[in-house]
């Protein structure tokens, strides 16, 4: 047997030992070295081929999995094969010397591994930490905020409302402007924190089954007040019959309330919004249809986006803040559901799809 | 008791800009008498005198704040039985568990509609249970 074949099936033994384990690997490995002393390879030579198989085992351990297992019986392996042989001393050192590579290299792995674990945790608290400071933010910003409008908004109020029925028309206009804009700010205010809360996970979210005919119902009539005063009326034209979706009751209706309150303010006066619900193979379609002007084609792929309203729109007219959008994509998405709107010179549809309710007999009756 | 009347609201507000608005607020409804007060202590001091049948009570005052407050309230024996509502910025979801879980009467969120005030005080007046 010629000694570089030998080299190669000796390694590929070992190899094979060290990557799997198998013992008669391990005892062709010995087989094949009896042969090579047999065939007049001299004790160094064996080593030598020692150290191949010492190094396939180190490459081994660059893929990590199992490294530890791997260089201990690459170690268990190398002092019980040496020991049978006569070793001068210079095979000593050499393989003292691969076994402390082994050890610094294995050292190095951990220390590495153990950095990375300690790197992650630091991390991680840091994140608690920046999560509690900003809730505190949130917070704090509320209240700074809303304590000097309280006193604006409250004096503004006041004012007009006792305002004698002979007060000179510019003072009037200039208390209706500034009594308008406070509230606008005051909206402003609650729905910055309202989107705050939805990105930082903190706003709750308790999805049940909802009934949607008497949701849409109660829907209308809570935005119709609101509708009345911009001449426009809202209709429910169409709702499925004991149809139920999974959603966050109260969230949804701020949903809604955000749809009805823009399809009102884009609608010409006298015109009327239609509300209507479907079932479709994915879950239960909203639609909220307008006869306003459609959405320009410039604004409609930034519909969504925050402070986004189309130039001298009437929502920016009528005092809307530019979030309600979306808010209300951030929550539709947030319960499992899309929205999105189709549009023409006409008028335009907002549609909300939402997940049915499953196994609604199961979950109705725990409500305590 | 239900059916008694509401005629002595104790406003304790720090802010002093806010104390007068709800002060002329809840004034507008001319059989209510109101006496404001800026801190926890003061009203502790006033409202035995006073004797108030609803106190209104700010909830992020310095010193101590709304919920102390209303622990050293029912401490005393003048007002360990009057209804208390709230009048607070601060809406986070866990403050609001906080202020259901205090006993009180109910929740003023600010801004609130300073011309509606005495009417929404009134409603929580008589919602209040027997």
């Amino acid at each position: 047997m010629k000694s570089p074949a030998l080299t190669e099936q000796y390694a590929e033994a070992l190899r094979l030992y060290f990557e799997r384990g198998e013992e008669q690997e391990l005892l062709r490995a010995y087989q094949l070295g009896r042969d090579g002393l047999a065939a007049g390879l001299g004790v160094l030579e064996i080593a030598a081929l020692h150290q191949q198989a010492l190094v396939a085992a180190l490459l081994q351990m660059l893929a990590p999995a199992d490294s530890t297992r791997i260089a201990r019986r690459a170690a268990e392996f190398f002092a019980e094969a040496l020991a049978p042989f006569e070793m001068s001393q210079r095979g000593f050192r050499e393989a003292n010397a691969i076994l402390s590579d082994l050890n610094r290299e294995l050292e190095r792995r951990v220390q590495k591994a153990l950095r990375r674990y300690r790197q992650a945790r630091d991390e991680l608290d840091e994140q608690k930490r920046i999560d509690h400071v900003k809730d505190e933010f949130i917070s704090i910003v509320s209240h700074e905020l809303r304590t000097p409008l309280t006193s604006i908004h409250g004096s503004l109020d006041l004012i007009r409302a006792g305002l004698p029925p002979d007060a000179p028309e510019t003072t009037r206009r200039l208390l209706d402007i500034a009594h308008r804009n406070s509230q606008r700010l005051v909206r402003l205010v609650g729905e910055i924190l309202d989107l705050q809360k939805i990105e930082t996970g903190m706003m709750p979210f308790e999805p049940r089954p909802v009934a949607i005919g008497p949701f849409l119902e109660q829907a209308l009539e809570a935005n119709q007040a609101y509708a009345a005063r911009l001449g426009v009326s809202l209709a429910l034209e169409a709702a499925p019959q004991d149809v139920h979706v999974a959603a966050d009751q109260d969230r949804l209706m701020q949903v809604m309330a955000n749809l009805l309150s823009n399809a009102a303010k884009f609608s010409p006066k006298g015109a009327a919004v239609v509300v209507a619900a479907e079932l479709r193979e994915a879950g239960l379609r909203v639609t909220v249809t307008d006869r306003g002007p459609g959405i320009p084609e410039t604004f409609r792929k930034r519909v969504f986006e925050r402070f986004a309203q189309a130039d001298s729109s009437p929502a920016r007219e009528k005092g809307g803040t530019g979030l309600g959008l979306s808010i209300a994509k951030a929550i539709v998405e947030r319960m499992g559901g899309r929205i999105g709107f189709k549009t023409a010179s006409t008028g335009t549809t907002f549609f909300l799809d939402l997940p049915l309710a499953r196994g609604r007999a199961e979950s109705q009756p725990a409500r305590a | 008791m239900p059916g008694e009347p509401l005629r002595k609201i104790l406003l304790v507000e720090d802010d002093p800009d806010i104390q007068v608005v709800a002060t002329l607020a809840l004034s507008a409804d001319g059989d209510l008498s109101v006496e404001s007060c800026s801190s926890a202590r003061e009203a502790i001091e006033r409202a035995p005198a006073f004797r108030p049948d609803l106190i209104l009570l700010d909830v992020m005052m310095p010193g101590s704040d709304g919920f102390t407050a209303l622990e050293s309230l029912r401490a005393m024996p003048e007002t360990a039985k009057t209804p208390v509502v709230f009048m607070t910025a601060r809406t986070q979801q866990r403050d609001l568990e906080r202020y259901r879980g205090s006993g009180s009467l109910g929740v003023i969120s600010k801004p609130f509609e300073a011309s509606a005030l005495a009417e929404t005080v009134r409603r929580l007046w008589s919602g209040r249970g027997g």
